[in-house]
């Protein structure tokens, strides 16, 4: 139900990507042109910021939206918003990219699956479009501890784990999994406050 | 706090990917345990975890990497893939039906010819096994008859006639009756006939106010031989005083139409 009022559109009561997906189901190559230039400065910006090399994310965002192309029907849009699922696909595979260049051994094989599985937004975000939504997780995360939102970074951004991330930071683990969970209890909270 | 809650906690870790491997693999037991809540607060950590992607700045790629991107799909754009196909508005069943009865339908027109050939084969067959026995027939009795011919010739109880010619240039022929067996005419030399006309035999009835009994019409053979079978006479030999033939049309003639050219007593 969310889904349907997430974003106001031109496309009546489905949202605009999922029209757009719509298409790209009938091989709608003017419909892929128009998610890419939708979203393709958020994903390309989300793997450049984790591989932080441009030649390797623009590697991962081509696949990425090659994937999008090829397996569009594998995006439920019962089961959570596009972008949602865009994003966490661009995740996993710029975190794949970053851990095979690092040589680490792969710790969280459910978070490198090919696609990303099922994200429920919340009803407060049903009013929210991209741009607001991205200014108030800014807003948001800029809010807290420096080292509350340095840990949350080093998870998202690093695929760093609870012990690797309290070992980076020099912090006890308690302290490190305190300060994720309630960093991330707070976007919640302050998503939900903004509404 | 209980073990639920524990869990509950959690999810947000699990969704981040900041779960270290034993809490990861307990966590997940869990859910493969059946705890709904559970599973929808990962469900909702996990949208909540992809909202951290608009940290990272925006960032524009290179329009080679859209260059790139669009010649890719463009390319496999002109390819109809699987699952995008549209479905035939025949079904696969229908399309089966006709491929079956196209097979069924040449199978029976091949078959048909195979038949026909068949049948043609064996007309031939028949045709030249009738033919077969026809001459087989033909030889049999042909056998038959120079048996009888020949018995009638060689049996003492026969009584032989001699039928003298009218003519001087003209041969004489010679006759053997058997009461039982029949009656055989030979001779040698005897002229060809000319036209369609014949020989024909005529019975002499000894009452003098009978007319003459037509017996079988024959001809003689290239070299002038002549032999020839009459195996039922129309008239008992003590009954017949003579006999004579006659040359007739083709086909013989009821009554005699021309002089007798060979003549001879039954005695």
């Amino acid at each position: 139900m969310f889904l349907a009022a997430l974003t106001s559109g031109d496309y009546g009561t489905v949202p605009p990507d999922v029209a757009l997906v719509h298409r790209l189901l009938q091989r709608d190559v003017r419909a892929f042109e128009e998610l890419y230039d939708r979203h393709s400065r958020a994903v390309y910006g989300l793997v450049l910021r984790i591989l932080q090399q441009a030649g390797s994310a623009e590697e991962v965002v081509q696949d990425v939206f090659l994937q999008l192309w090829r397996n569009a029907g594998r995006y439920d849009e019962t089961r959570g918003p596009f972008v949602s699922w865009l994003f966490t696909l661009a995740r996993n595979r710029a975190l794949d990219t970053l851990r095979l260049k690092s040589e680490r051994q792969r710790r969280r094989e459910d978070q490198t699956e090919e696609f990303p599985p099922v994200a429920v937004a919340p009803e407060y975000e049903k009013d929210l479009d991209e741009k607001r939504c991205a200014a108030r997780v800014r807003a948001l995360m800029a809010s807290l501890a420096p080292q509350q939102k340095r840990a949350i970074e080093l998870a998202y951004f690093e695929g760093l784990s609870h012990t690797e991330i309290a070992a980076a930071l020099r912090e006890p683990l308690g302290t490190v999994k305190s300060w994720i969970r309630n960093g991330l209890l707070r976007l919640k909270e302050g998503m939900q406050a903004t509404t | 706090m209980s073990d639920l809650d524990q869990f509950r906690q959690m999810a947000e870790a699990h969704a981040l990917g900041a779960l270290d491997a034993e809490e990861r693999a307990a966590f997940e037991a869990h859910l493969a345990a059946g705890c709904s809540g559970c599973d929808k607060a990962l469900a909702e950590a996990r949208w909540l975890v992809s909202q951290l992607a608009y940290l990272a700045p925006e960032t524009a790629p290179s329009q080679a990497l859209k260059d790139r991107l669009m010649r890719s799909v463009g390319a496999e754009s002109r390819v109809v893939p699987i699952t995008a196909a549209k479905k035939s508005a025949i079904p696969f069943w229908l399309w089966a039906g006709v491929a079956a009865l196209l097979i069924l339908a040449l199978y029976s027109t091949w078959n048909t010819r195979q038949l026909s050939g068949e049948v043609k084969r064996l007309q031939e067959q028949a045709t030249a096994e009738n033919q077969k026995r026809e001459k087989l027939e033909q030889e049999l009795a042909a056998s038959r008859q120079e048996a009888q011919m020949r018995a009638i010739l060689t049996n003492p109880e026969s009584t032989k006639i001699m039928l003298m010619p009218s003519k001087k240039d003209m041969p004489s022929l010679e006759a053997k009756w058997h009461s039982q067996l029949g009656l055989v005419v030979t001779g040698y030399e005897v002229p060809k006939l000319s036209g369609n006309r014949v020989l024909q035999l005529w019975l002499i009835p000894k009452d003098s106010k009978a007319k003459p009994m037509p017996s079988i019409t024959f001809w003689p053979e290239r070299d002038g031989k002549l032999a020839k079978l009459v195996a039922n006479p129309e008239e008992a030999m003590p009954e017949v005083k003579a006999l004579a033939i006659t040359e007739e049309p083709a086909g013989g003639s009821e009554q005699p139409t021309s002089a007798p050219i060979w003549v001879g007593a039954v005695s």
